[in-house]
């Protein structure tokens, strides 16, 4: 019971972090992203349509196209993420009306993609790809020991890549050259310029990055929510990696107890209603404790959170 | 020792409307301090702006260690070894002094023989190592956000050095600083020089080319009126060719004539919301034809009692303006009871700097006619009334009263908030330091704008740092002193010294 919270808790927090950590890019160089949604869901889009084709191909071993739909998910946020950077950078768009619109026209878009290929190439009429389940793995030697028994667990292999990438990230901001550039994009745009950088290049990276991880998180969410991408992959989690971030304080380490807790809580409170053997119409309701959460969680300890400084704001070279 | 560094030659800048750059030629010489001396506009801050990449020039060339180059960005400034330290600094906030330092130039080291991680390490030392041969008083470890304008000025100074900078390139270094970081700031600028450094000064301030420049150029509305050598050169003579007339340091102020009382305090306190007294019952009468003049040193209260007179802070006591009681009026009262508040705070207190001139112009009194009819505001009648008071007040604003407030200069945007508060023809005006950090120009004629209310009979309250502004416009002076008035005298019976003594907290 316990070691099913947790391992449900993992498998929900990990993909949260990693769309979070993207949302951190982003808006650590200034560049709000409500779009993580969206991203993520074209993300998700791009690794099912890559999975898709690949059995075709390759019928007889899933785990190729398995590997390489996560990577046709970060190139499809990445380069879905183009529209905002193209709108908040270049043309100077107001960043939030950016977000909102991209969230809503990669809903239609991938709805909509979804069915006329299925209908076109892979005679199907549903508006989702089907995946494969995903594999998931035990360590056996610790499996039965208690709470660390449930994290090594029916582990699935995006866990793995998910932490991975927590690391590598962790390292790009805070060690790297680009890092410390981009940071210094969300606090002070002029002096990036007069340290003779490209603001609108660093940021550019920044929010192709952002959408690469909310693909990644996104994939990861059809793999062990679903196993298929499907509109359904639109059930917030873009939205829930923005509150984590902020509740994290725009800091990775901290956004990654956010994210536990709230995927702690949501696989607790799915626990919960399986104990009672509740209703289904109460078990959505029960479903809402972890945004409840969030929000209270929010009231009592983002007080003291300081957004980047310059979030949100266009940058005019000529302003000075 | 007299080789040329950089040479300016037949240079033009023109924006919409105005010549910055009218034709300048000049040359600096190597391990000089050279000063740009003008009035705000004149075009000095724009020819740095040319030398420092951020301008290109529309004609003239500029001649870098015999050679002509291109200086199109400030990035290839700083690859030709000039630095600039700017008005508003541009520093990352949250960032150590280390990391602003390097910015851009990070001290790099492979982990593992492939990874490229920034050398914080190295960082640090290189940091430190300049901050201790400088003598900066400052710790490489030190975030930005807790250091005072004048340590975030040298850190400034340090990116320039990090840099190897020969010409640094000062914008208006002094604008923000107390009197003992001026004085520190020459120091270090005179250390730069004897480490070989060229300096590019740029200042509106006669004393300080007079305590550190050699050379000045002196700049008026876009043309260079002349070099001249400071040591030679009378302070007087310059004032006189830099704002392009002869200039008479003497206010026309004719004798007092003291009408009936028009404002009176009894034992105004101001408590903060850190449960601090702020002013200790504070007790005076101003009378119309007078100018009453409130002389301190920064934070002692003065700032408490205006905005406690206009009504933005709560307090206790009494204040009488034209034989009724507004202690407990609300802002809007007050004013319509005839109060003019000129505040310190220009950019938050003042203005909308977001909005246009005719929004800022009628901002107190759009709700009634003749600009407001109904719920509805007049807009041509507020435009109308805008284009009056720019012409009467001397209001510069490129594109008249549809000026966004934020593109204009210090000196007019204070004019315009004079233009507004006394347009409101109230019989009490209260200014605070509304000199500041203007030009003499701008300084001058505000100052007589007081004196010219004085003498049409209003009542006025000048809270001002400036000693010599006190002296030469008040009538009569009280010295405030944390939170006590401490002497109360006419102007004509205290001494520049005395005075200065009291505000000191020496004498009481």
């Amino acid at each position: 019971m316990l070691n099913q919270v947790i391992i449900d808790g993992l498998a929900f927090a990990l993909p949260l972090l990693v769309i979070a950590i993207g949302g951190i890019f982003s808006e650590h160089s200034g560049v709000t992203n409500l779009a993580l949604e969206g991203l993520l869901g074209f993300g998700a889009f791009s690794g099912g349509l890559c999975f898709t084709i690949l059995v075709q191909f390759i019928p007889f071993d899933s785990a190729v196209a398995f590997y390489v739909s996560f990577i046709a998910a970060a190139l499809g946020g990445a380069t879905f993420s183009l529209i905002h950077a193209l709108l908040c950078i270049r043309l100077q768009a107001n960043q939030v009306i950016s977000g909102v619109v991209i969230n809503i026209a990669a809903m239609a878009l991938t709805g909509f993609l979804t069915a006329q290929l299925n209908q076109s190439f892979f005679s199907g009429s549903s508006n989702k790809f089907f995946l494969s389940t995903a594999p998931r793995y035990t360590l056996d030697l610790l499996s039965g020991l208690p709470i660390l028994g449930g994290l090594v667990t029916n582990v699935y292999p995006f866990e793995i890549i998910a932490l991975l990438l927590v690391v590598i990230c962790w390292f790009l901001l805070y060690r790297t050259r680009f890092g410390l550039h981009l940071r210094a994009c969300g606090d002070n745009p002029q002096s990036v310029d007069a340290a003779g950088l490209s603001v609108a290049r660093i940021r550019l990276v920044a929010v192709m990055i952002s959408g690469g991880l909310a693909g990644v998180g996104g994939i990861c969410f059809a793999y062990s929510i679903s196993t298929n991408v499907s509109p359904a992959i639109y059930f917030g989690a873009g939205f829930l990696a923005i509150a984590a971030l902020i509740f994290g304080n725009w800091q990775i380490i901290p956004t990654l107890g956010a994210c536990l807790i709230f995927g702690l809580a949501r696989a607790a409170s799915f626990q919960l209603v399986l104990l009672l053997e509740m209703d289904s119409s109460i078990f959505d309701l029960a479903m809402i404790v972890p945004y409840v959460l969030v929000l209270v969680l929010l009231v009592f300890f983002s007080k003291n959170n300081r957004a980047p400084k310059a979030l949100g704001q266009v940058y005019d070279k000529g302003q000075s | 020792m007299s080789e040329t560094i950089l040479e300016l030659k037949h240079i033009s800048k023109r924006f919409p409307g105005v010549i910055a750059n009218n034709d300048i030629s000049l040359e600096i010489q190597r391990g000089e301090i050279f000063a740009f001396l003008g009035e705000n506009g004149a075009g000095k801050s724009t020819l740095a702006s040319i030398i420092f990449g951020m301008y290109s020039p529309d004609a003239g060339e500029i001649i870098l260690r015999g050679q002509a180059v291109q200086i199109n960005s400030p990035a290839r400034a700083v690859e030709l070894d000039i630095g600039m330290v700017h008005q508003h600094f541009k520093l990352v906030s949250n960032y150590s002094v280390t990391e602003n330092i390097i910015l851009g130039r990070e001290p790099i080291k492979r982990l593992l023989g492939i990874i490229p991680a920034i050398d914080y390490k190295k960082a640090r030392a290189q940091v430190q190592e300049l901050i201790d041969r400088y003598d900066f008083d400052l710790s490489a470890d030190d975030l930005i956000e807790d250091l005072n304008v004048s340590s975030q000025q040298r850190v400034e100074i340090l990116k320039m050095l990090y840099r190897d900078a020969e010409i640094l390139i000062f914008d208006e270094p002094t604008a923000m600083l107390t009197p003992q970081e001026i004085d520190s700031l020459l120091a270090i600028i005179r250390r730069l020089r004897e480490a070989g450094k060229t300096i590019i000064l740029i200042t509106h301030k006669l004393e300080e080319i007079k305590l550190v420049a050699d050379r000045c150029a002196i700049m008026s509305r876009g043309h260079l009126i002349d070099v001249y050598d400071v040591q030679t050169t009378s302070t007087q003579l310059m004032a006189n060719r830099m704002v392009g007339r002869q200039l008479s340091f003497q206010l026309d102020k004719a004798p007092a004539h003291f009408g009936p009382a028009v404002l009176e305090l009894k034992e105004l306190s101001v408590i903060d919301a850190f449960k601090v007294k702020r002013l200790d019952k504070a007790s005076f009468t101003v009378h119309a034809g007078e100018v009453f003049a409130l002389a301190g040193v920064a934070g002692n209260g003065q700032i408490q009692l205006a905005d406690a007179l206009a009504g933005l802070v709560q307090h206790s006591g009494q204040i009488i303006l034209n034989g009724q009681d507004i202690s407990q009026a609300s802002v809007r009262k007050r004013i319509q009871s005839g109060l003019a508040y000129i505040p310190e705070d220009r950019h938050g207190v003042g203005l909308f700097l977001d909005f246009d001139v005719t929004e800022n112009l009628i901002s107190k009194q759009y709700y009634r006619p003749p600009f407001a009819h109904w719920a509805f505001l007049q807009k041509k009648t507020s435009q109308r009334y805008a284009e009056l008071l720019i012409v009467r007040y001397d209001v510069r604003c490129a594109q008249g009263p549809a000026t966004i407030v934020r593109s204009m200069s210090g000196g007019n945007q204070q004019k315009l908030i004079i233009a507004r508060e006394l347009d409101t023809h109230a019989d009490l005006v209260i200014f605070v330091q509304p000199t500041r950090g203007l030009d003499i120009g701008a300084t001058l004629s505000i100052r007589q704008r007081i004196i010219d209310e004085r003498n049409s009979g209003k009542a006025v309250l000048l809270i001002s740092l400036e000693l010599e502004e006190v002296l030469t416009v008040a009538d009569n002076i009280a010295v405030i002193f944390n939170g006590n008035l401490t002497k109360v005298t006419p102007a004509a019976e205290i001494s520049l010294a005395e005075l200065g003594e009291y505000m000191m907290g020496v004498r009481q």
